[in-house]
């Protein structure tokens, strides 16, 4: 049942790729890649895990415009004082200045450090797309006070494909702030992003995300981890949606001891569709996860939530707790929410709990009853029911974020 | 100050629409406090949540009149503005809420709305902090999340405090004394009488004499079956709380 390109010939977009693609000179992983994707073509409703997120309908009619050079505003993250890499329409622009101690920054040969990520054909296309990555490595022992912060730009209308790789060596301690924006005018526009991290040990990675861009972007990215004995990741993901918004976590455990703490927030309106999709692999002993999701839907919006903890017969003592809650605040509004837990070790403390539902009558005739009227009382309810997301991030961040959420509210979301 | 002339309305309940307020008519004048007394399921509570503008009540008939206007089609919070104030039977636990922030929020939007000027930051701190001990609490408690963990006890201090800030022209209180020990009760009766006075109305729902010891009621009334069975003074309480409700519930 693919939907394999050689079935949409017609499709402005297939021919784009094809052209992009055969006007670099592959090498045999990318080739590989393509011939991977071009079997499945783009995953649709009926692909394993796509069932809500049908990302070939979503680009059924995406022609791919010319990329411009609209002026880049300074990013909402300056405050923090980041090391700032652009990706403009996936071209990569390193710092001018010089780095901290202990932080290298690289432009290096995509396939010298492509994943095996087998399944997704995105990723297959991704990577077959791609002819340059960004490398960024931070050495054993170093506590980056610097956040990096990787902006992925699109103008708006384009296509871009991206790849980056992290990695933080023993003990080192860094933050990598993303942001998915777009410049220029119009709508649309097709952004994939790879980002595959490994996190050595006692290693702490803490991973921003914040995806704010137009209601007909679609944007597909890909974060993927390997944390070894010890390791740490700390991520914090919120995303307003767009004509379809995949986030993918895949992390696993390959040392004891390891732990992560994962929350995001899926925030859509109008007809934007935001999907979160996880699967965290628990492959050694005595790890922990925390994950918590929100999903708030007004309008038509449409949120996704897939979470999957995935305890091998070797992962004994783990400890896993997943939550996902959604909010609807209209009758046409819809979530999907889908945690799963598949466990093969005895000795574990694994559970998950799920919670869908309008606001809180009785909660909003007190707030009411006190002086706030119906605009205020329900962004007060929604901004708490989002609270806990926001409550991970450090002093800094947290702002930014709760300034996201506040347009959103206002209805200014992007 | 208060004028409820009539007042008929229902509610759509999974068993099908009920009548609960059945033609209830009552005036407290500016000065004065009332005291509700009636059995359980009377319409005690409904009546204080249609006079704060719940919307889930239908009023099929009457009206509600405050300081000579007429309050039914106002929102809940054009209300709050105005001055009515509700201190809830069951006070809700709103996690994720900060409590300083939602109370000066409040405040704040029914100056606004009063066009007021708003209350400042440093002002603000003074009058919570006053007022949390007035009331009993913490400042501990404050820095909760809006009464989350809080014991029932405790959740009625919370109403007190917002009641001593908001200082509002007309308070309703739905039971405020259940589950209160002696000090609490104190308490209460000693933040209503040091709001007392000729601008303000007091309606005090209570199934026990002893808050009325503290806060002396110009008037009682009993509540029965949707309608004011009876009036009269203070002694009606103590003579209610000897003979219990039942000659009401069979006459209504
Ligand atoms: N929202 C509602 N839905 C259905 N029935 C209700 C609702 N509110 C009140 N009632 C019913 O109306 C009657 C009066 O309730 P209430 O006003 O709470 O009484 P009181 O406070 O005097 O104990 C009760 O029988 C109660 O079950
Ligand atoms: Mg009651």
């Amino acid at each position: 049942m693919a939907a394999g390109l050689k079935d949409m010939p017609e499709r402005a977009l297939s021919a784009q790729l094809q052209a992009t693609f055969s006007a670099s000179k592959a090498d045999p992983v990318r080739l590989a890649a393509f011939e991977r994707f071009q079997k499945t073509g783009l995953p649709h409703r009926r692909v394993e895990g796509w069932r809500w997120s049908d990302l070939n309908a979503a680009l059924r009619d995406f022609v791919p415009a010319n990329d411009g050079v609209s002026p880049i505003p300074p990013s909402k993250f300056s405050a923090l004082d980041p090391v700032e890499i652009q990706i403009v329409n996936g071209r990569i622009i390193r710092p001018t200045g010089t780095l901290p101690a202990g932080l290298h920054l690289d432009v290096i040969p995509a396939s010298a450090t492509i994943p095996d990520l087998e399944g997704n054909s995105v990723v297959s296309l991704t990577v077959a797309m791609i002819t340059e990555a960004l490398e960024i490595r931070v050495d054993a022992g170093v506590k980056l006070g610097q956040p990096i912060l990787v902006r992925h730009i699109m103008q708006c209308g384009t296509m871009a494909f991206v790849q980056v790789a992290a990695h933080l060596g023993d003990g080192a301690e860094a933050t990598i702030i993303e942001t998915y924006e777009d410049i220029g005018a119009g709508q649309g526009g097709f952004y994939s992003s790879l980002f595959h991290s490994d996190i050595c040990a006692g290693a702490t990675l803490k991973r921003r995300m914040l995806q704010n861009t137009n209601a007909d972007a679609v944007v597909h990215a890909m974060f993927a981890a390997n944390l070894a004995g010890g390791a740490h990741l700390n991520q914090v993901g919120l995303s307003t949606g767009g004509r379809l918004s995949r986030h993918e976590t895949l992390a696993q455990y390959v040392g004891s001891e390891a732990s992560a703490e994962l929350s995001s927030a899926a925030l859509v309106d109008a007809s934007r569709h935001a999907d979160f999709t996880s699967k965290i692999l628990h492959a050694a002993s005595g790890c922990q996860t925390r994950q918590i999701h929100k999903g708030v839907a007004r309008d038509k919006g449409r949120a996704v939530f897939q979470g999957k903890f995935d305890v091998q017969r070797v992962a004994q003592q783990t400890d896993a707790q997943m939550s996902a809650d959604a909010l609807l605040l209209s009758d046409t509004s819809e979530a999907y929410h889908k945690p799963e837990l598949e466990i093969y070790a005895d000795d574990v403390q694994c559970a998950h709990g799920s919670t869908s539902g309008a606001l809180d009558d009785d909660a909003m005739f007190y707030l009411r009853q006190r002086g706030l009227d119906e605009e205020m009382a329900r962004s007060l309810l929604i901004e708490a029911f989002l609270g806990e997301v926001i409550d991970n991030l450090e002093e800094g961040e947290a702002p930014v974020f709760r300034d996201a959420i506040a347009l959103w509210l206002k209805g200014q979301g992007a | 100050m208060l004028k409820i002339d009539n007042l008929h309305a229902r509610v759509e309940g999974d068993a099908g629409v009920v009548e609960i307020l059945k033609g209830l008519s009552l005036g407290v004048p500016a000065g004065e406090v009332h005291a509700i007394m009636g059995p359980n399921g009377s319409g005690k509570s409904t009546l204080s949540h249609i006079i704060a503008g719940r919307d889930d009540y239908e009023v099929t008939a009457g009206s509600v009149n405050l300081s000579g206007e007429e309050i039914l089609d106002l929102d809940p919070n054009e209300r709050a503005a105005k001055g009515v104030f509700l201190s809830f039977q069951h006070p809700m636990e709103i996690p994720g809420v900060a409590t300083m922030n939602f109370i000066r929020t409040a405040l704040n939007a029914q100056r606004k709305a009063r066009g007021e000027a708003e209350v400042s930051a440093a002002d603000f701190l003074r009058l919570i902090r006053e007022k949390t001990k007035l009331v009993g609490l913490t400042d501990e408690k404050l820095k909760r999340p809006f009464n989350v963990g809080f014991s029932g006890g405790e959740k009625k201090r919370m109403e007190m405090l917002q009641m001593a800030i908001f200082e509002p022209r007309f308070c309703i209180m739905d039971e405020t004394d259940s589950g209160l020990d002696i000090d609490a009760l104190k308490m209460v009766g000693d933040v209503v009488n040091s709001l007392r006075g000729p601008d303000r109305g007091f309606l005090v729902i209570t199934h026990y004499q002893r808050l009325l010891e503290h806060i002396r009621p110009d008037h009682v009334h009993v509540l029965a079956g949707g309608r004011i069975v009876k009036s009269g003074g203070p002694e009606l309480a103590a003579e209610l709380e000897k003979s219990g409700y039942d000659q009401f519930i069979e006459a209504a």
